[in-house]
């Protein structure tokens, strides 16, 4: 397989399994999350480094996951409380677990090189070349290989508790109200979204997470108006996005990651303008429509 | 549906690439095309494989002039320079740390890999933040003799993968190796020019620790290795007290820090009744270009030494 075609793939599955989890991020509006995890993961690497006191300790990584699971509990646990916005919520918690991260760096390891980069060393351009052996055989770049897991590990969460997902994301109260746990669903969404976070970080770098899980399901936010269409309609976009970003990039020889995230902004944006129920075009037409009516209208009276 | 739809795509990329992963070729020798493809990372090591390769060899450079290798994001071009790479050389010491990783891999596929660090005898590196400290200064190449010493390791690097032409890297090594022993001595010269007490050398960060022991400059950084973190409220007022009472009078930015945190002590210290100038730009963690003249580790180090003395005598 040419080198193109194995980034091309392996930015596909990236893309896929971060959009998964994500239509529900957006959804529920707190795609921001993935920021303040791809944050505050390093706080956990510090702390996992103060116990290791080895950059190269496999536990950096674990640490990184573990804080990103805690981030959005804690994130989930204020929003839970209703005395703050959402966003507001990832707001205070993000910016706490970093800086934390970042005073202790300063305070006790400045003379060491210790950064987010040096324990998730995501590059997509690298990834190829970064192979998994099993028992000496070369069985696929590792990025491909985790991120194969991840995704089959969200779409078959997604598949199982689809029902409650739709139910808890769209009426958490009546979904209470009929004995769902949607606490339950949710902490385990989150989970999800922390290790995907963590997952990919560590296979493509951090700008592609975000780009990925907030991207492909916005874009299909707006181009359709039910559930099951949309996670079709994302994984779709997400494809997409990952094909065209990779060739381009190749073509113009800029960075991989970055060009992905410039074709997602682009599509969003293109999805945003043209949409034809939730778009700005359609939505200036139906305004002038409304005020031709409203005119006509006030004509009559007169 | 389209879940299930999914899974069989899923299913079938899986397959796909079980069967794609054919395994690079495992010969621990070239294949006899000239040149040998060569991927250095700094332009520092870029500059010393072409030295001493020659017309043998044609090494690719991932970082281009002026580029922090801490903050170094690949193109998708490196991509293709990766693919084709017969041999490796990097610094080592944790400076180049996204590569690592990656690097080692290619060792163990059988794709020769020179650590330039390697090279240096030990008890040559330096901790990072004085004794005691785990962690080596990877700014190894500002000590000529430890460039020497690099320049040797890569000589005997590449006759060993390409014994066929091992007379013409010896040739090659022995000029290079006399170039850089005049370079000594042309810093040692320039330096006399400076009196003794006013040796200080503050920059940016910590990259010119070896070249502080080798020529007996007190060396200041204000920022540490890592030019990811961020100097401090206290690193800037602390350093300028320090460059007050020595009466320290020049500072100097690099090409590939920015020079905010350096402006900012600049304002410390003229707040502090003493006038302090920014003394010009120095050659830290990669070359210059052509225009600059600067395009050549040689060049580098005369040019940086030039800017010191000029500012300091």
């Amino acid at each position: 397989m040419s080198i193109i075609a194995e980034i091309t793939l392996i930015a596909v599955v990236v893309s896929v399994a971060c959009s998964l989890p994500g239509v529900f991020l957006v959804l529920r509006g707190t795609t921001m999350v993935s920021d303040a995890i791809t944050h505050t993961v390093l706080l956990g690497i510090v702390l996992a480094f103060f116990i290791t006191q080895d950059l190269n300790s496999p536990f950096l990584i674990i640490g990184a996951t573990f804080m990103g699971v805690f981030t959005v509990w804690v994130i989930e646990a204020l929003q839970r409380t209703k005395l703050l916005g959402d966003d507001a919520a990832i707001g205070i918690v993000f910016p706490l677990f970093f800086s934390v991260a970042i005073i202790l760096i300063t305070r006790y390891t400045g003379d060491i090189h210790l950064d987010q980069d040096t324990v998730l060393m995501g590059e997509l351009a690298f990834a190829p070349f970064r192979r998994l052996t099993f028992f000496g055989v070369d069985i696929g770049a590792r990025a491909f290989i985790t991120m194969v897991i991840i995704l089959l590990i969200n779409a078959g969460f997604i598949a199982l508790f689809y029902k409650e997902l739709k139910v808890t994301t769209f009426d958490a109260a009546f979904a209470a109200a009929v004995g769902f746990s949607p606490i339950l669903i949710y902490y385990g969404l989150m989970t999800l979204v922390s290790l995907t976070a963590v997952g990919a970080y560590d296979s493509v770098g951090s700008i592609l997470v975000v780009g990925f899980m907030v991207g492909p399901g916005l874009t299909a936010y707006l181009l359709t108006n039910e559930l099951k269409k949309m996670i079709g309609v994302t994984v779709l976009i997400a494809v997409i996005n990952s094909i065209v970003g990779v060739r381009l990039a190749f073509i113009l020889d800029s960075s991989i990651a970055g060009m992905i995230a410039v074709i997602t902004g682009i599509v969003c944006f293109l999805a945003f303008t043209f949409s034809p129920t939730k778009g700005l075009i359609r939505n200036l037409l139906n305004r002038r429509k409304r005020q031709k009516k409203f005119d006509e209208k006030v004509k009559n009276v007169y | 549906m389209k879940k299930i739809l999914g899974l069989i795509i899923l299913l079938g990329i899986i397959a796909l690439t079980g069967c794609a992963n054919t395994n690079k070729t495992d010969s621990l020798t070239f294949d006899k095309e000239e040149p040998i493809n060569v991927v250095a990372t700094t332009t520092m090591i870029t500059d010393l494989v072409n030295n001493i390769g020659g017309e043998h060899v044609q090494v690719t450079g991932l970082m281009g002039p002026g580029v922090d290798p801490h903050t170094y994001k690949p193109a998708a071009s490196d991509v293709y320079t990766l693919d084709k790479a017969d041999m490796i050389v990097y610094n080592g010491l944790h400076l180049e740390v996204q590569f690592i990783e990656m690097f080692e891999q290619f060792s163990k596929r059988g794709i020769p890999t020179t650590v330039i660090a390697e090279g240096i005898p030990e008890n040559q590196y330096l901790k990072v933040g004085g004794e005691g400290s785990s962690e080596f200064d990877p700014h190894i190449w500002f000590s000529v003799e430890n460039w020497i010493n690099a320049s040797r390791h890569v000589t005997d690097e590449l006759k060993r993968y390409d014994p066929d032409h091992a007379a013409e890297y010896e040739e090659n090594a022995q000029a290079y190796i006399k170039q850089l022993v005049n370079l000594s001595e042309y810093i040692k010269d320039r330096i006399k020019e400076v009196p003794e007490e006013s040796r200080y050398l503050v920059t940016a960060h910590d990259a010119f620790q070896y070249f502080g022991r080798e020529f007996n400059f007190e060396v200041v950084g204000l920022q540490g290795v890592n030019t990811q973190t961020e100097a401090g409220t206290g690193d800037i007022s602390g350093l300028a007290e320090f460059m007050v009472n020595q009466k320290i009078r020049a500072v100097f930015v690099e090409s590939s820090v920015s020079s905010r945190n350096i402006e900012a002590l600049i304002e410390a210290v003229n707040s502090r009744g003493q006038t302090l100038e920014n003394a010009g730009e120095l050659y830290s963690d990669a070359l210059g270009d052509k225009e600059q003249d600067a395009d050549t580790y040689i060049k580098m180090y005369k040019a940086n030494i030039d800017t010191i003395v000029d500012a300091l005598k």
